[in-house]
This record gives C-alpha cells, structure tokens and sequence, in this order.
C-alpha cells in the first residue's frame, strides 16, 4: 500500500487510512480532522505559507481538545494567579506553549495571536516555548485566547514567571551586559599596554607615557567598578558573614592595584598596573557568569514541571461532579481520578481499582496496583481506570506540592557557597593581607612617612595576589573540566572539582544508577520448542516492562523476527496479555492469570515470572529481574578502596534492594525511602560533618542530589535531575563516578602544588616587597615566570592514566 | 609624532568604540538576543508580510493607548 504524507503534520500514514481531499485541483491527504481542520483554518487566514516553511519538519497531529476546561481559565482564583494587570489596564499572562517544533510554529503562532483582536503584544521564545501575551480585557478574555492556539493545534499552559524565571533571566542579563563592559576593556587596555611595554623596554618620553597612562585609567575604571560590582558585593556579604572569600581578595586586589597605579599616574613614578586591574576582574567574572547560566537552566526545566500539575480535580459529593480548584479541596473529600490523570491530592482508595506510575515517586518503572484501602501518593499517574478515593491531606500538604517547593528552595540556595569559603585560597588571602596592613603599620613606625608606607604594602598585594592566586585554582579546575569533558564527564562549574575530592560520603540510588531501571531476563526455561514470533507479537502489543524485557530478550536471540497479526488482543490489569492467532489462543502473564486458566505452575521466585501458554499448555517461563549495570561492582570496590564510605538509597522495598546491595557489595543500605526521606538521609550526613556525593538520575532523587555537596546525574535522567546535579555522567557506566573521583582528586592535587609554588613564589617575592624592593622589572619577570610554572604544572593533569577496562571506545 | 595626534587618536578609537558597546548593551537591555534560536531565523521570516504585520501590531499598541487616553479624559457632563 502507497504510504503518503499528512498535508498538515508530515508524518506519513497508509494512503488508505487517510482522509483524502480535493481543494483547487490539489490533492490533500489528512491524517486525522485535526490536521484537515487547521489546514482549512490556516488556508481561510491566509497563512498557508506557513508550510513553505516548515519544511519537511514533523508536526504533533492536533489532539481532540477538551473543551470543558476552557471556562477556568476565566476564574478568579486563576486569574489572580497568573494574570499580571499592567499599568495601562492590560492583561499580561505568561505561558508555556505545547507543541512547537521548529521556528515555522513560533511564527505561526505570533501570527495567529497578532490576527486576534485584543490582543496587543504576543511574544514566543522558541528555545524555552515560554509566550508572553499582553491583551485587552474588555475585547478578548483569556479562554478565547487558549482556544485560539488549541484551534491552529498547540496547546498552552500557564505558568508563574515571578516564581524565579523574571529574577534568573535578569541576573543573567546582568552579568552579559557586566561581561561586554569588562572584555570591551581589557581588550583596549591590551593594546596600550603593547605600547607600555614596548616603550619600558626601549624607552619612552614621559609625555607619551602619561597620555597612555591616562587613556588606561579611564578604559580600567569602569571595568573595576561597573563589571567589578559583584566581587565588591560579595566581598560585603563575605564581610558580613566575617568570611574572607574569594570575592574579598579580588576586590581588595584589583582595587589597590588601581590607587597604586593612579598614584603611579600623578607622581609620574613607576609602573601602573591597570592592565592587571582588568584581567582579573574580566576572567573571574566569566568564570562566575557560567555558573549563572546552570541556574538559569535549571528554572526552565522547573517550571515545566510545575505547569504540568493539575489546577482543578474532579469532587463527587452526594453522587454531584463538580470540579474544583486545587486549593479547596478539604481533607474527607471524595475525588475522581480518570485514565492518565496525574494525582495532586494525597489520599486513600475508596472505589475501584487500577494500575498507578509512581516512577516519579521511587525510580521503579513497574506500576503498582492499587485497590480499595490503598494509599494513593500525589505525583504518581493513574494509567487505566476510574478510581475514587478519599483526600487524607489537603494540597499544601501533600507529596506532590511539598516535592516542587522543597526543590524551589534548594536551586536557589546551595549549602556549598560556605564551604568554597573556607577552602585555600580562603585562608591565603587572608595572610596576604595581614602581612600588607603589618607591612604598613611597620614602615610608618620606622619612617613615620605615611605615603611611602601605604606604596609598600599595596605593592606587597599587587605582587601576590593576581599571578599566584588568580592562576593557581582555575588554571588546574580547568584542565582538570576539560580532561573530564573528554571521557564523558561534564563538571557545570570549576570548584566542584575541589568540593568533590574532599568528599567523604557518596551515596546512590539503585534503580537506574547501579541497576539497568528495567527488568530483563536471567532466567528461561522453554518446555516445548515454539514460534518464536508469536511470543515477540504478543509482548509487542504491550507497554509493560516486563513484556519489553522479554521482547528484548528475543530480540537479542532472533535475528528476523516478525509481528504476526494478532487477533482480539486483550490487555489483563496486573495479569498479563491474551490474544488468538488464526485458531490458537495464545496468552502470556504472571501467575494469576496461569491459574486463572487452568495452567499448573510449579517455578518460584524471588523475582518477577512471565509465562507464555498456546492453547492452555505452558510452552515457556521466565525469570526477570533488574541487573547490575557492567561494571557496577568494580567500581564500587574501587570507591571503597579510595576511603569513600557508601550508601544505597532506594525507593524499593528492602528484599531487592538487599539482594542488590549484597551483589554490588555495598553494605549500608537504605531502603523504602520517599524523595524527602532520601533528601532527609543527605542531612543526617551532614550533620556529622561529612561531605555528600549523591549519585541519582530520576526525579524522586532529585531534592536529595539538590542537598547533597555535589550532585551527579546520568545523562539519561529525568531532565530535573540533571539540572539540579552538578556533574552529568554522559554514558551511564558506573565506572565514570570512579574516574570523576580520580579525575577530581587529581585535581586538588594540582591546586595544591600550585599553591604551594606559589607560597614559595611568595616566600621570596613578598619580603622583598616587604622591605621595599619591588623594582618593576622584578615585578614583571617574576609574575610571568610564576604564572607559567602554575600552567605548566597544570596542564600534567591531562597525563592521568585511567585503567583499560574503563576506556572510551 | 605629537602628543597633540596621539591623545586624538587614541580619544577617537576609544569613543568610537563606547558608542559601538553602547549600542550592543541597548540591544541587550531591550531584550533583543533573549531568545538565539529567533534571533538566527528572524532573517528567514523577514519580507513585505511580517513588516505589514509589525505596523499592524504598532496600530494596534497606539489604538489601545489612545482608548485609555479617552477614558481618562473623559469628563461627564454636569
């Protein structure tokens, strides 16, 4: 049969399937009257060249709207939720748009809300999908407006922008704007300090160099005190909190450096330094502006998953159906839950039964079956039937609502910003300036010449700090970052590397982190020689991870297996699947459904079984169960022999997670644990002062790897999880947490020996300085050549030799 | 070479270029490189319809302020 190409959506269907039509001699096929609908739409508009550009981009077949949700977006308790009134009487709503591929849609989209009248100003933002729509109240209402881009086959949520996307947005345009000022600068400075040198070297009238002088002065003051602001401000909050971090030494630096070479600049004596000035202050800003953009990052994804939770749940009272908002709901209400509706309300069964996804809950892939009695957990979908069931917790309280405030609260505050403090450079700087400000209070004993005094003891700072410190921590994080990035291993931010090798506790999730997430086949016992095509048939029909691992198991055996057509495919909840094919009866399930048709099973065991039987007679039965990913075992041997302690955490129930545990050789286990629970564990670690490494991957990890020091990832996680995290693991071997390990402590090692050097180099510089000899051609020998050991031994990072068996191939 | 010819030169670059990163932190400010992905295909989208279509969307702005212009003139007759 002719396959052929959905004239709306692109995507391509049996021509027989189709809807076929003739509009001004063209043929047109349709999929669905979805996409017939909006071709017609977009034709009577005049914005049928929206498929020129589109191109050969697929689109999502317009869904069978519901329309009776459309009257809450008119409500007053949505409406004081999410619409902004503007100055001028205008409404303002943010929204997520659903549905948008490719920039052919964020035009079509504007356009359809710039045709509307009413509406003032509609802008999409086509990386986030995040609108902005300002319109008139007395012309349009904001259901309209939803049913206008439900009408053209998108979908748009609300969300709350004032929630932390307008605040991280802002500090990111912030620091560019602070980025363009300090690189304009010091790219200008560069090359009149080109001039500086040249003329140091050969010699240089002083009229020229007081014009140079100048011209550097007013190219070095905005840097310092525009782009320099945030290490100022950090530098108050530091000394506010009696911290003296890195933020204090760069704004004490760089501002020294400036006096000193202003006052270079009046007396016309010496060098002046604002080039330093400048560097400094452009590189730790861009180092710092990185780390914004993670954040940023990690708001988008948040708040997809907020516009996802249900405003409205449906209430029976006295046989009524009503919906009502989210909010009033009371504890004792009855609530109806349908097919695919996700859960907001905690709450116990009361009628009916059905299978629920809690993967969000516990990382397990398998749904569970509740019936009457059973307590329902917010979060978790209901994926079959109707089911009602009592409210035990009203919506503040339940688990859904507290798991996006509590992780809310951890994006924006980290616990390690205090810990950065009190690493070396910390404590370096603080000698640095203890020795100036004793410098200074020496020399104005000794010569009671108070100008002379504060020359030295800015010169000692100058001398220090910008090639000793500046270069010493992130040239080795740097290296370290890139040797990392290179074996699949990507840090977001430089001084992980530093927080990681001096962790003391890793702890990680089973499922999906040391295990596979899904079952798959240890065991086959086949009674009788079978098509192996009608097993594949059957457990293609399903979605079930178990009948998935079987049909991966097949699929790993047989080369050309065939879906055969299978006739009154029956789907059993919690039993299993049956079906005919030409006159056999073909079923394939647990144990229940076995016995249920006269099937005698002897095999038990501790993990899931599947049978398959043909005309009621057992043919196969297997046995599946999560695995340990490759590797897994080695690597936590390897943890182990690194002194780090290890936990698992789990959301499993202890059988399992014990027979995993023991297999992995890991002895401290943690097990039926609730995301809080987890997050809760991370702090009881903390409360003895260790330093955490939570590894995880789904979002029931996601608020304990938000606790934890440093969080890392699989790349295959849940998107929350990654944001949150600090290191992702590109390919999901349980090796790469050992070689980030290594990789890190190698690292620290490096910091280390650079800052020793640096002491050294101090040791001698600074005296010198002290008593007064700081000749500039010292000065400028001695910082080049310090800072090229610093690199230099930097860069022996990369020569970090990793076992064969963890190769990237 | 003169001082005279060298403060000019290096005042001219230097403005030149302030005017230049001045312009680049306008065109941040007002939100015109939030958004990567449309910045690259705005030259795609860009021919006599959506230019009819941005003065549409300026009438439209004007009409409303105009509206609420109206409204806060208007006194009732007494």
């Amino acid at each position: 049969m002719a396959k052929v190409k959905c004239t709306h959506c692109n995507l391509i269907f049996d021509e027989s399937a189709m809807i076929i039509e003739k509009i001004n001699n063209e043929t047109c096929h349709f999929c669905c009257h979805g996409c017939q609908g909006v071709y017609h739409l977009l034709r009577s508009e005049g914005l049928d060249t929206f498929y020129d550009k589109l191109g050969a981009t697929t689109l999502t077949p317009p869904a069978n709207t519901l329309q009776d949700d459309l009257e809450k977006f008119d409500l007053d308790g949505f409406r004081n939720k999410y619409v902004k009134i503007r100055p001028d009487d205008t409404n303002e709503i943010n929204l997520i748009i659903e549905g948008i591929h490719c920039s052919a849609c964020v035009w079509l989209n504007e356009k359809v809300l710039h045709k509307t009248d009413g509406i003032i100003e509609a802008t999409i933002n086509y990386t986030n999908n995040k609108a902005k729509v300002i319109w008139d109240n007395e012309v349009i209402n904001l259901s309209q407006i939803i049913q206008t881009i439900r009408s053209i086959g998108y979908d748009a949520f609300p969300y709350d922008p004032a929630l932390q996307e307008e605040r991280a947005t802002k500090t990111r345009r912030d620091y560019y704007a602070r980025i363009l000022v300090a690189v304009f600068g010091m790219m200008n400075i560069m090359w009149i300090a080109v001039a500086q040198y040249a003329g140091y070297f050969s010699g240089i009238e002083q009229k020229f160099k007081d014009i140079l002088n100048v011209a550097e002065f007013v190219l070095a003051t905005p840097v310092l005190f525009y782009s320099g602001w945030v290490f100022f401000r950090g530098a108050y909050f530091g000394y506010r909190n009696r911290i003296i971090n890195m933020d204090t030494l760069v704004a004490t630096g760089a501002t020294l450096a400036y006096i000193y070479s202003i006052y270079s600049m009046i007396s016309k004596h010496g060098e002046v330094y604002f080039d330093s000035v400048v560097m400094i202050i452009t590189f730790v800003l861009v180092g710092k502006y990185l780390e914004v953009l993670s954040k940023k990052h990690a708001v988008d994804t948040l708040d997809a998953l907020t516009s996802t939770i249900p405003t409205e749940v449906m209430i029976v009272h006295n046989g009524v159906k009503s919906l009502v908002a989210v909010e009033n709901i009371a504890i004792g209400d009855i609530i109806e839950i349908k097919a695919g509706e996700k859960i907001v309300i905690d709450g116990i069964v009361t009628e009916g039964a059905g299978s629920f996804n809690e993967s969000s809950l516990t990382g397990e892939s398998v749904p569970v079956h509740k019936q009457n009695g059973d307590i329902i957990l917010s979060g978790s979908i209901c994926l079959d039937s109707v089911v009602q069931y009592k409210a035990t917790k009203d919506a503040s309280n339940s688990l859904l609502h507290s798991i996006v405030t509590l992780l809310e609260e951890s994006v924006t505050k980290k616990p390690k910003i205090e810990q950065l403090a009190n690493s070396i450079s910390g404590y370096f700087s603080a000698i640095i300036l203890t020795i100036a400000i004793a410098t200074f209070v020496g020399w104005y004993l000794h010569d009671g010449n108070f100008e002379k005094a504060l020359i030295i003891s800015i010169s000692v700072i100058v001398i220090a700090c910008p090639c000793a410190l500046g270069l010493a921590t992130p040239m080795a994080t740097l290296v370290g970052i890139g040797v990392s990035a290179k074996r699949g291993i990507l840090f977001k931010e430089a001084s992980f590397l530093e927080t990681m090798a001096k962790s003391t506790v890793i702890a990680i999730d089973k499922t999906g982190t040391i295990t596979e997430g899904k079952p798959s086949v240890v065991n086959a016992i086949i009674h009788k020689e079978f098509d192996h095509n009608l097993l594949y048939s059957l457990v293609a029909s399903s979605n079930h991870p178990i009948s998935k691992g079987i049909k991966e198991y097949l699929e790993e055996r047989n080369d050309n297996l065939k879906e055969l057509k299978l006739k009154e495919i029956q789907t059993l909840q919690a039993k299993g699947t049956i079906a005919k094919y030409n006159t056999h009866s073909l079923a394939g399930g647990n144990k229940v459904l076995m016995k249920e048709l006269g099937i005698i099973t002897t095999l038990s065991s501790k993990h899931s079984l599947y049978f398959f039987a043909i005309d009621g007679m057992l043919i196969a039965s297997f046995e599946l169960s999560d695995k340990l990913r490759d590797g897994a075992k080695e690597a936590i041997a390897k943890l182990k022999s690194m002194n780090l302690e290890i936990s698992m955490l789990t959301g499993d129930h202890a059988l399992s997670a014990n027979s995993i545990a023991k297999e992995a050789g890991i002895d401290d286990i943690h097990d039926s644990l609730l995301p809080q629970d987890k997050a809760s564990l991370i702090d009881t670690f903390h409360d003895k002062g260790d330093i955490v490494i939570m590894v995880g991957d789904g979002i029931n990890d996601s608020i304990a790897l938000a606790k934890a020091d440093i969080a890392i990832a699989m790349g295959s996680g849940a998107d929350i999880a990654i944001s949150v995290s600090d290191v992702v693991l590109l390919d999901e071997k349980p090796q790469k947490i050992t070689e980030a390990y290594r990789i890190s402590k190698r690292t620290y090692q490096a910091i280390k020996e650079n800052l020793g050097f640096s002491i050294l180099y101090n040791a001698i510089a600074v005296p010198l300085a002290v008593m007064g000899f700081v000749y500039p051609l010292v000065a400028a020998l001695s910082m080049s050549l310090s800072s090229l050991i610093v690199v230099g031994n930097s860069i022996r990072i990369k020569r970090i030799k990793f076992d064969k068996g963890d190769k990237n191939e | 070479m003169s001082s005279n010819i060298m403060i000019l030169m290096l005042g001219v670059s230097t403005f030149l270029g302030a005017v230049a990163l001045m312009a680049l932190l306008w065109g941040l400010k007002t939100g015109q490189f939030d958004d990567q992905s449309k910045f690259i295909d705005g030259a795609r989208y860009d021919n006599e319809e959506e230019l009819r279509d941005a003065v549409m969307m300026e009438k439209k702005k004007k009409a409303q302020k105009e509206k609420k212009e109206k409204e806060r003139n208007y006194k009732p007759v007494d």
